[in-house]
């Protein structure tokens, strides 16, 4: 490892040293914590777990107890190893982001700068130190996409299975990985021959190997756990409709129309934008995993009906392998940047005044939540149309 | 299960007792007094019970029962986190659901147990209300709570006697003496933000509108740059 990036990773550390122990301080001496409720709610699952009992005994615990059993030293060694871990993924992360950047052509003094920006990312390091898991499945998704990149394929899709069991999300990336493994269509063949094509070797590999770790892990909690376990892990996810403010977009739809006799409807109709996005990026963008990955994550996180700002982490993660290959110039870049700061503070004030002041602000962070999805998708579409793949750079340098 | 158990058989019933000694009388009962107010302001509020009484010579443990309305609800996880804290003595009389919305809630009883101390602060959250087309707000009333007395010095106790846990632990059940006609404030409100449902109609057009609005910038994006 090169001597630039150590220091990089040691500044890295020690900002995160220095603001765990803030976070000892803070949730020792002051009222307002610095840690995270989930970090709790994950501590108290530990808990049971190492009393023999379900995870599930905790209520709003909905994860895979897998997270649980991970962090079970929280309980029997000191309750900060869980941030340990956590902010150890986090590191991780930045190396498997400079390998994914150095094997996808970025020099190595351009990798370091990209790779800074998941490092002294404010919210990178605030979600880990404060105790939220996301960074464990940032480990998962990139070390899944380094090893397709690199052609390791079994790793990839026991990674890929494991991801998906932890967080349900990155399933999205089925189709594009999917496509990636099956040869281009021909037009000169026919549609059968064409869809014979594409269940080749290496995708009935792919799909048999995460399917298998995926199903395995599912029916050893499914056996330990029972109903519960699939219910607070994956139905309650894919059924969840959370009426309380959030950055979503539909949420103040969802509010006024949750005992009306078209919720049912609408909530379908919610996933509609979702579905057509995710389709047609993963065929647009299936030669570019990272980058199909990244707007797939993005679109899903925009146009969800629930969304905090812990899932933004789940694209920001992939961010720096598509920066290096923008073509956006400085000014316009951080323009874009500044005007995703700006929709979160016009969300965040009505919604700071509506929570703790009392103010009736629903419908000021309705508008702020729609302008907020306006704004994810200018970004969005900036990064789409200022995106340059890699044939395109291959052929620059030629 | 136990807890839940011992919770459920909370009798109320009056009960004579001819005690030779009387831990409580009419003259010192008269000393003691209860205030409840509510401060903070939105949906994350505090309730401070101040209850006092002049000196005496034996212990006095004083229980508030406090009927909470499905207008709000208690977290327990961060009472158990301030009893480890602060000392707060809480117990509740049955699961809370932290997120449902206040329709589909029900109201419960939440013990607060002053042992030593004589204040109490604990937090109350609000619940997401259903939207109205004719109020910005919805009031929360919650009930003067009851107050309870008992000293370990005087097991008998005379009065209207209720059976409640003895101590936040709720290994056992003591007899606890109410005491009534309390002077003080009547009952507590709170007022919560609700949504506005005149507005169902607009929120959904524009709503819609505006993904679709996006959603078609960013296929046609998506289309112009991919490779097919």
């Amino acid at each position: 490892m090169d001597a630039r990036l150590c220091v990089l990773l040691s500044a890295a550390v020690l900002i995160r040293c220095v603001l765990l122990c803030i976070g000892v301080y803070q949730d020792q001496n002051l009222q307002l914590k610095y840690t995270d409720v989930d970090y709790h709610v994950f501590t108290d699952a530990s808990r049971f777990i190492t009393q023999g009992q379900s995870p599930y005994e905790r209520s709003t615990y909905r994860y895979t107890p897998l997270l649980a059993l991970l962090l079970t030293p929280n309980v029997l060694l000191s309750a900060h190893c869980g941030k340990l871990l956590f902010v150890g993924c986090d590191l991780l992360s930045a190396l498997l982001l400079f390998r994914l950047l150095v094997l996808r052509g970025s020099s190595r003094s351009s990798a370091r700068v990209y790779c800074g920006l998941w490092l002294f990312n404010p919210l990178t390091i605030g979600v880990s130190t404060r105790g939220n898991a996301e960074s464990l499945l940032a480990v998962l998704v990139l070390s899944s996409l380094l090893c397709l990149e690199s052609r390791r394929r079994t790793s990839a899709a026991l990674l890929f299975g494991l991801s998906v069991h932890m967080k349900i999300y990155p399933v999205t990336y089925a189709l594009p990985i999917a496509l990636s493994l099956t040869g281009a269509p021909s037009r000169g063949r026919g549609l059968i021959q064409n869809l014979l094509r594409c269940f080749n070797r290496d995708l009935l590999q792919f799909a048999a190997v995460s399917g298998s770790v995926f199903l395995a892990l599912n029916l050893i909690f499914y056996s330990m756990y029972g109903w519960e376990f699939l219910q607070e892990s994956y139905l309650f996810h894919l059924t969840r409709r959370d009426i309380r403010h959030n950055f979503s977009p539909y949420f103040y739809m969802l509010y006024v129309t949750a005992e009306h006799r078209w919720s049912g409807v609408l909530s379908l109709v919610c996933f509609l934008p979702q579905l057509l996005l995710l389709l047609l990026s993963s065929l647009a963008f299936r030669s570019d995993l990272p980058f199909c990955c990244f707007i797939h994550t993005a679109v899903f996180v925009s146009f969800n009906k629930v969304c905090t700002s812990q899932y933004f982490l789940w694209y920001l993660c992939l961010l720096p392998l598509v920066v290096s290959r923008l073509t956006l110039g400085w000014r316009r870049g951080l323009g874009l940047l500044l005007l995703w700061f700006v929709g979160q503070a016009l969300w965040l004030s009505p919604a700071y005044y509506l929570e703790f002041e009392g103010w009736n602000t629903f419908a000021l962070i309705w508008i702020a939540g729609l302008l907020f999805l306006l704004i994810n998708s200018l970004i969005l579409g900036q990064i789409i149309s200022h995106y340059r793949p890699a044939d395109a750079q291959l052929k620059k340098t030629d | 299960m136990v807890r839940v158990y011992l919770l459920a058989i909370i009798l109320c019933f009056i009960n004579h007792v001819d005690s030779k000694e009387d831990c409580f009388p009419p003259e010192w009962l008269k000393s003691v007094s209860l205030s409840v107010k509510i401060s903070k302001a939105g949906f994350h509020r505090d309730l401070q019970y101040t209850v006092e009484w002049s000196d005496t010579d034996h212990d006095v443990q004083a229980l508030l029962l406090q009927k909470m309305p499905s207008g709000v609800y208690l977290d327990e996880y961060q009472l158990e986190t301030l009893r480890r804290d602060t000392g707060l003595e809480v117990l509740l009389d049955s699961k809370v659901d932290l997120e449902a919305p206040e329709y589909l809630s029900s109201g419960f009883t939440a013990l607060v147990f002053l042992s030593g101390a004589r204040e109490a602060v604990v937090p109350v959250h609000g619940r997401y209300h259903r939207p109205s087309d004719s109020s910005e707000r919805v009031r929360v009333d919650l009930e003067r709570p009851r107050l309870l007395l008992r000293s370990d010095q005087c097991p008998g106790v005379r009065g209207v006697v209720v059976d409640a846990p003895c101590t936040v632990s709720n290994h056992s059940i003591c007899s606890w003496m109410e005491i009534l006609d309390l002077e003080g404030d009547a009952g507590l409100s709170l007022e919560l933000p609700v949504g506005d449902s005149s507005m169902i109609f607009s929120v959904c057009v524009v709503t819609v509108l505006t993904t679709v609005l996006s959603c078609v910038y960013l296929l046609r994006n998506i289309w112009r740059h991919g490779s097919f």
